[in-house]
């Protein structure tokens, strides 16, 4: 057991996690919401993020906005501003990266960083530099951030997660046990309720059992990733932070739901919006995929698609809009309504090593390529779908939504001369002053 | 060809934000060795394009992001500082030097018009731990983000706008500073 005598930190893994964070950024930007119940996600039509006072409330993850209207009236209801989270989210790496070059950008709200021999650059011990990252990160950011410091992944987890929100739980290796006692093995990152129930059977309630049982046992009655959970919480680290970043993707899904339609037109545009979609960021990342799946999905939350292969590799959007229109009429029921349509890219590979077919289709397709160089350059500099393709018109030419779904965020309605609907500084607003 | 290939890198690098790979070269400008890229390097670092540090990795040096400072001109003799590579920064990095912690308001009233902010204008704030009397900031009254000038009279903080049709703001309650202005920005 590495718990007990031996030093506190053989590493220094710090888990920082903004709470609420959408929610936050909403209320970083507008003082006006501060201390009042405000939830994001309007255009879903469910919660998406909340503050801790629309929590108080009762409000929760994924409700349906109509419950929340008839339920709490008082509550703030705002469209989600992706582009100010992203760019709050960045800020939140940045600030982490002034102490540390050893950053993983976990998710949109959350990061790991290795603080592991910085005490004496620093001037500081390990608890301290937490603590400035985490008075730097308030500060600037305007929000509150929970923070768990320890010296695994798992464990600076179960640090950031003990004392929400604007918490900092420092968890040195010899008290881990006392933390783990309290931690029921479902709340443990990495286990599910599946698990959870699996390891209940054995008798094991808090992570603490789990951690306490032997090497052996653990082998013998759980799988690989298992184990290295089990390592992580007696203090071994067996994930290390990847701070490069996403190097590629395995594949790209885009879906997206939109005012329920009838209409085989909007339907089958909103589809050919979302390959146009997937294409770019496939073309971004240099990859193209011969395997493809697409759906339709109804009102009443049935899928309906086809999987199918494509005689070459290809990253174009009418390589597969072609293909996905031979099967489209399949798949499409008249009259029936639907409420979001999905692409896929699977087992995709490197674009630059697509091979030429018999029938020469390949060859067409390079020519296409070279207009979607174009096509990517004319959006670097003029903003995303400054040119798009005619079947993807009618999904373009309003946004997802009608009606008060469909309202923008304030970001992209009031512009500053200069910045265009597509394009904007990348600097958050603060409104009018 | 070599400034199209050029191009290419600036463009990978306002995309990135990261000088491109051997690899990533040879995909952007279709060399098919890493010797072509080894020499397009070459040129490019003779340039004063980029830089290369002691591990081999690239930097940008004058991507032609920034604008050029072109150097005192003495009356009567042009004098050749165009060629002369100066450190340069962008207007980013001139504006808002602490990018985590800037943000950017639209002006709506004329309460400062006498500090030369006009309504419609952007000013460029920085959220800081402390703030200095005499600078123009940002507080938070009544929860409502409001510009004015952080002024003290005998212990009491108060608000003065620099307009004389307004008068200052003496809060009753408690207000708290939120950011001080660093910049203004008009464009025509």
């Amino acid at each position: 057991m590495a718990w007990g005598a031996q030093q506190s930190f053989p590493r220094a893994i710090l888990h920082t996690d903004g709470d609420s964070f959408f929610a936050s950024c909403e209320v970083a930007k507008n003082p006006s919401l501060r201390g009042k119940p405000v939830i994001t996600g309007k255009e879903r039509g469910i919660v998406s993020s909340m503050t801790y006072e629309a929590r108080a409330l009762g409000v929760r993850r994924a409700m349906p906005l109509h419950e929340i209207k008839k339920k709490f009236p008082e509550v703030i209801i705002l469209p989600s501003d992706y582009e100010t989270y992203s760019i709050f989210s960045n800020r939140m790496y940045e600030i982490v990266r002034r102490y540390t070059p050893a950053v993983e950008e976990y998710s949109i709200d959350e990061c790991f960083a290795d603080l592991t021999g910085l005490r004496r650059l620093h001037h500081m011990p390990y608890p301290k530099i937490a603590a400035s990252i985490k008075r730097d990160l308030e500060r600037e950011l305007g929000m509150t951030f929970s923070m768990g410091l320890s010296c695994t992944k798992v464990l600076a987890k179960i640090g950031s997660k003990w004392n929400k929100p604007s918490g900092l739980t420092i968890i040195p290796l010899r008290d881990a046990g006392a933390f783990l006692k309290q931690t029921p093995i479902g709340k443990i990152w990495g286990i599910g309720p599946n698990t959870a129930a699996y390891l209940n059977k054995f008798g094991i309630q808090t992570a603490y059992d789990f951690a306490k049982k032997d090497e052996a046992w653990i082998r013998a009655t759980t799988s690989k990733p298992y184990v290295e959970l089990w390592k992580e919480l007696n203090g071994t680290v067996m994930s290390e932070l990847d701070s490069a970043g996403r190097k590629s993707y395995q594949s790209i899904q885009k879906t997206k739901t939109f005012t329920p339609s009838r209409d085989m037109r909007v339907v089958f545009s909103q589809l050919s919006k979302n390959v146009e979609n997937a294409c770019i960021k496939a073309r971004r990342w240099n990859l193209a995929t011969k395997d493809i799946s697409f759906f339709l999905k109804t009102q009443d939350f049935r899928y309906h698609g086809y999987e199918i292969k494509l005689s070459s590799a290809t990253c174009v959007p009418q390589d597969i809009l072609k293909v996905v229109s031979e099967y489209f009429p399949d798949v499409f029921k008249k009259g029936t309504e639907y409420r979001a349509t999905g692409i896929t890219l699977m087992s995709l590979g490197d674009a630059g090593s697509a091979q030429l077919d018999i029938f020469g289709s390949v060859l067409k397709s390079e020519g296409l390529k070279k207009v979607f160089e174009s096509v990517d350059a004319i959006s670097l500099r003029y903003g995303k779908h400054a040119v798009f393709l005619g079947s993807s018109f009618e999904a373009m030419k309003s946004g997802a939504h009608l009606g008060e779904r469909g309202e923008k965020p304030a970001r992209t309605r009031e512009l500053f001369k200069g910045e265009t609907a597509r394009r904007r500084l990348g600097i958050p607003s603060l409104g009018e002053v | 060809m070599y400034e199209e290939y050029k191009k290419k890198l600036v463009a990978f690098y306002e995309t990135h934000r990261r000088m491109p790979g051997y690899k990533e070269i040879m995909a952007l400008t279709g060399f098919r060795s890493k010797n072509a890229v080894f020499k397009f390097i070459g040129k490019l670092i003779e340039d004063g394009v980029v830089r290369k540090d002691e591990r081999g990795r690239l930097s940008p040096a004058s991507l032609g992001a920034g604008i050029r400072l072109l150097g005192l001109v003495e009356a009567g003799f042009p004098s050749a500082a165009e060629e002369e590579l100066l450190d340069v920064i962008d207007f980013d990095e001139y504006l808002t030097p602490n990018k985590e912690s800037s943000y950017i308001l639209k002006v709506k009233g004329d309460s400062m018009i006498d500090a030369g902010i006009q309504p419609g204008d952007m000013v460029i704030v920085e959220r800081k731990s402390s703030y200095k009397l005499g600078q123009i900031v940002i507080a938070n009254v009544d929860s409502e983000f409001t510009m004015k000038y952080l002024r003290k009279s005998g212990d009491k903080y108060y608000l003065e706008p620099a307009n004389k049709k307004y008068k200052p703001i003496y809060p009753k309650e408690s207000f708290s500073i939120e950011a001080v202005v660093t910049a203004v920005v008009r464009k025509y």
